[in-house]
């Protein structure tokens, strides 16, 4: 047995002796061309390594930290508190339920628009392409305001609403209530699902649906039963990623402050007292999750990420 | 220019054998084709010829220089792709005086042997072009300018007709042949189409499944192919059980005179091509109850089934149109054209 | 059935008026208050249903030249700050993102459709990051090299892929072995034919990763300390801390500065497709 181990750890040894005599000499094409490609990976992992990984593992550490300050001894305090304290355990279901209610209403709005885009002769198609990805380039903090200019104090509906109710207009206001939040996060989330299901509408099969609709169906039971199909890699695709993009939002919650979320929580964390153990901790247990997340989904749903 | 020889050169992919054992020798200014099924190996073997594979085993060599481990860009070849995979980048003088460039050729020679070699194909007034605005065969004509531009030792082309038109395709197939012919290149001409083969090259090479099954001169792979392989993927061929006995050919049909100096006896298969049956012409070997017709124009292709059951396919001439399916033909074979080919046991 | 082809089903009759609905509301929400956003920093006062007051361009004066209390800094030198910052990101972008691209859009090796995974998804949003920065590099936090390397950590994704978009368009394969026939290394193919042929994408990708740089709040917001704010910053600062017509006005020039770059995106990609006919 421990032979065994001996015999396997040399052989180990001399394929990865091999391997590197490969990439630094190569002598066929093949060696050749697996150094091109680490080359080619090289700087990227370069980047991901420094700005990435080693940052990533460092707040790993400190979050088991017993000083505030410095890494130091090893103590699971901070994720005892998440656990254990049920203002930390509110915050984390807040940001879970918000986050998939807002992505199931993007995706529910992303996929009629995707498919008028796509099957529909639209006048002026690309102003309207224009206006459906701008928000895109829009930091959270934007996607935030725009919500006070519809729902704030002094917003349009806000004075539209008072106007026809007869109530003062802070009552009729919304946008720092968790209402106008669920606007914001549409504000930044339904462009992005939009994106996503794009490239998933292009690639369907005109061919059968029109099939299907000279076999009789309607254009829902079209939808339903051609359409859909095709398109759910890529639906699945889409919730994946807005979901992660929902749970990541950060900015506009910090000016609208309609819930408090994980992301929030992690700034006044550090805003009241810099707490960075304890924001380290919090971001750990965001990052495996979303991490763990997506590698699981990836794997083990149909899910296509096209983009 | 080069001569250029395989030599028991094996590629492995993982599990799979791409080119087993393969050996070719190409002569001096001589063009070469390897035609084959696809997934034969045909475009291993090029590769290992261009050096975009290392052989696993074997050696290639340009005249005596082995060059089986140097890498594709110290081998001065040209490659011309069935994409011609321009560089959209450049112009098309650009194109072309690319690999002059990269060989330290000076400027100015450069220039002057991009615009001879563009004169020479006939398309000297696309030099300024961008070659995403030239047409398949222009795009063609610039991918061979700049394949010779760097006056390879050998000349490979990787299918470099299809997705040309019919038309087309007859027209450079002879400009092509020409042209080699001109400049004397040690050429190897890798296609799936045995015509074009057939049409251009000095010698082809057979390949299927990775082995070579035959090297010869068009004439001798129609006329004499190795086995049955061979006799069915260039031409149609029919390919008939019979027995030889006694300087005699028995079919299950008939028995027909063996051709000269057949030494094979015993279980046979035997090659006979439908345009060397003669048909109709009463006092025949054999009669041919006519199951298919197809008019293609220049003459009726016929199957039909013998006596014993085997299937035949024949052509028919012109003058035979009235012929009907279910109609019974007379068929008769002239010994020289019957070629055995195998003993099936 | 004769009945139900003379009526139409609920959805024949229904479906694309909903559906068109649907867009025209998303529409008015997404483009309505960018347009009142921009009408209202002309106005100098918004006190009922639409502002009023006009046409003042105080408000972008105050955004321009400062007003020398609350958010203090001039757009300028923000914008600046920001758009050097961002071009450094650009920088690191295209040199780690052309060539991870073109190993997983050219060759087949083990594990790449992980290593594209990686290259293609963020691999922690602006907070997490920003956080992991603070305790790792604390140093480098009001110099701008934080900044700068977490800005391109962050938007290399839209690099790689606006790159690849590119690369699958061609035959690379071909392309990479024609020129190497003709006698071009493998490093020289890459730079002179390669990287050339995919200029459209390069140049997108560039665009597109600078202005999310330049727009990028959350990972600025942990890691910024003090000195010029980035611009993302210096529109938290007047959205949060100055009069709301200032504020309009703050981010009406941000709103000017994506539309141009959604111009030259559209300038880019027009070049590339009529040189694709």
């Amino acid at each position: 047995m421990a032979a065994d181990q001996v015999s396997m750890g040399t052989r180990a040894t001399g394929a990865v002796r091999t391997a590197v005599g490969s990439v630094v000499s190569p002598t066929s094409e093949r060696q050749r061309e697996i150094r091109r490609i680490v080359a080619l990976c090289l700087p990227f992992s370069v980047l991901l390594v420094f700005s990435g990984v080693f940052p990533l593992t460092e707040m790993f550490r400190i979050s088991f930290s017993e000083s505030r300050l410095v890494t130091e001894g090893f103590t699971l305090e901070y994720y005892r508190t998440m656990v254990n304290d049920p203002y930390y355990r509110n915050i984390a279901f807040n940001t879970l339920w918000f986050a998939a209610a807002t992505t199931v209403a993007s995706i529910s709005i992303a996929v009629p628009v995707a498919h008028a885009l796509e099957k529909y002769a639209l006048p002026a198609k690309s102003v309207i392409l224009t206006i459906l990805s701008f928000p895109n380039s829009l930091p959270g903090i934007v996607a935030a305001f725009m919500i006070i200019i519809l729902f704030g104090n002094t917003g349009v509906f806000t004075n539209l609403l008072a106007f026809l109710s007869g109530q003062s207009r802070i009552d009729v206001a919304i946008s720092t209530g968790v209402l106008g939040l669920f606007f914001a996060y549409l504000y930044s989330m339904i462009p992005r699902a939009l994106l996503l299901l794009r490239g998933t509408y292009s690639e369907i099969n005109t061919d059968a649906e029109e099939a299907a609709r000279v076999l009789g169906a309607t254009p829902l039971q079209t939808f339903r039963y051609v359409t859909l199909p095709q398109i759910k890699p890529g639906l699945i695709g889409a919730f994946i990623l807005v979901f992660r993009t929902g749970l990541a939002i950060f900015g506009t919650v910090l000016i609208l402050k309609g819930l408090l979320v994980w992301t929030l929580q992690i700034d006044r964390e550090l805003a009241q007292g810099f707490n960075i153990a304890q924001a380290s901790a919090m971001a750990t247990i965001w990052f495996v999750f979303v991490f763990g997340f997506t590698v699981f989904a990836l794997r083990y749903t149909s899910a296509e990420v096209s983009i | 220019m080069a001569k250029v020889s395989l030599e028991n050169v094996t590629k492995r992919f993982d599990s799979t054998v791409a080119v087993d054992d393969v050996s070719i020798d190409i002569a001096d200014g001589e063009v070469m084709g390897i035609v084959g099924p696809s997934g034969c190996g045909k475009t291993t073997a090029l590769r290992l010829v261009a050096g975009f594979e290392t052989a696993t085993d074997g050696t290639i060599r340009y005249d005596d220089e082995d060059v089986t481990p140097v890498p594709p860009e110290n081998r001065n070849v040209g490659l011309v792709f069935q994409s011609y995979a321009l560089f959209n980048n450049m112009s098309v003088l650009g194109n072309v005086t690319f690999g002059p460039k990269m060989h330290g050729v000076g400027k100015a020679e450069r220039r002057e042997r991009a615009r001879e070699l563009l004169e020479l194909l006939d398309i000297e007034e696309l030099a300024d072009r961008d070659p995403q605005t030239l047409s398949g065969g222009q795009q063609q004509r610039v991918g061979l300018a700049r394949a010779l531009a760097i006056e390879p030792r050998i000349l490979l082309l990787d299918e470099p007709m299809t997705g040309l038109d019919a038309k087309l395709k007859q027209t450079l197939r002879q400009e092509l042949g020409q042209l080699l012919d001109d400049l004397g290149v040690t050429t190897l001409y890798v296609t799936h189409d045995q015509e074009q083969a057939m049409s251009m090259c000095d010698r082809i090479a057979v390949m299927n499944d990775g082995h070579l099954e035959q090297i010869g001169t068009p004439a001798e792979i129609y006329e004499e192919p190795a086995n049955e392989f061979v006799a069915g993927f260039i031409g149609t061929a029919n390919l008939l059980d019979a027995t030889v006995t006694d300087g005699r050919i028995s079919f299950g049909f008939g028995d027909v005179d063996a051709p000269d100096g057949l030494r094979s006896s015993g279980d046979v298969t035997v090659l006979v091509r439908p345009d060397d049956i003669r048909v109709g012409d009463g006092e025949g070997d054999a009669a041919v109850e006519v199951t298919n017709l197809f008019y293609q124009g220049e003459h009726i292709q016929a199957t039909g089934t013998l006596a014993d059951g085997q299937e035949l396919t024949l052509q028919l001439d012109r003058s035979l149109t009235n012929v009907e399916t279910g109609d019974t033909l007379s068929v008769g074979f002239d010994p020289e054209t019957l070629h055995v080919i195998r003993s099936t046991k | 059935m004769t009945e139900r082809f003379q009526r139409g089903s609920l959805s024949a009759r229904f479906g694309r008026p909903v559906v068109k609905l649907v867009l025209v509301l998303t529409l008015v929400f997404l483009a309505f208050p960018v347009v009142m956003t921009f009408v209202s920093s002309f106005a100098s006062d918004w006190f009922g249903v639409f502002p009023s007051g006009f046409v003042t361009i105080q408000n972008w004066e105050d955004v321009i030249v400062g007003t020398g209390v609350g958010a203090d800094v001039a757009v300028g030198s923000s914008l600046a700050y920001s758009t050097g910052l961002a071009l450094g990101g650009v920088v690191i972008n295209l040199i780690v993102g052309v060539p991870i691209a073109y190993a997983v859009a050219r060759y087949d090796f083990w594990g790449r459709d992980w290593v594209n995974v990686f290259a293609i998804l963020p691999l922690a949003p602006g907070i997490i990051l920003g956080v992991a920065f603070l305790r790792t590099y604390p140093d480098l936090s009001t110099s701008g090299i934080a900044l700068i390397i977490g800005y391109s950590l962050l938007k290399a994704p839209y690099m790689v892929m606006a790159v690849q978009s590119s690369f699958q368009s061609m035959d690379l394969q071909q392309i990479e072995e024609s020129a190497r026939s003709l006698g071009a290394s493998w490093p020289r193919t890459f730079l002179t034919v390669i990287v050339p042929n995919a200029r459209t994408g390069i140049i997108a990708g560039s665009i597109i990763s600078w202005t999310l740089a330049a727009a990028e709040f959350n990972f600025s917001y942990i890691v910024y300390s003090r000195g010029t704010p980035p611009l993302a910053i210096f529109l938290f600062n007047n959205i949060t801390n100055a009069s709301f017509l200032n504020a309009a006005a703050a981010v009406s020039v941000f709103f000017l500065l994506i539309a141009l770059v959604t111009v030259s995106l559209q300038i880019v990609g027009n070049r590339g497709t009529i040189r694709r006919v």
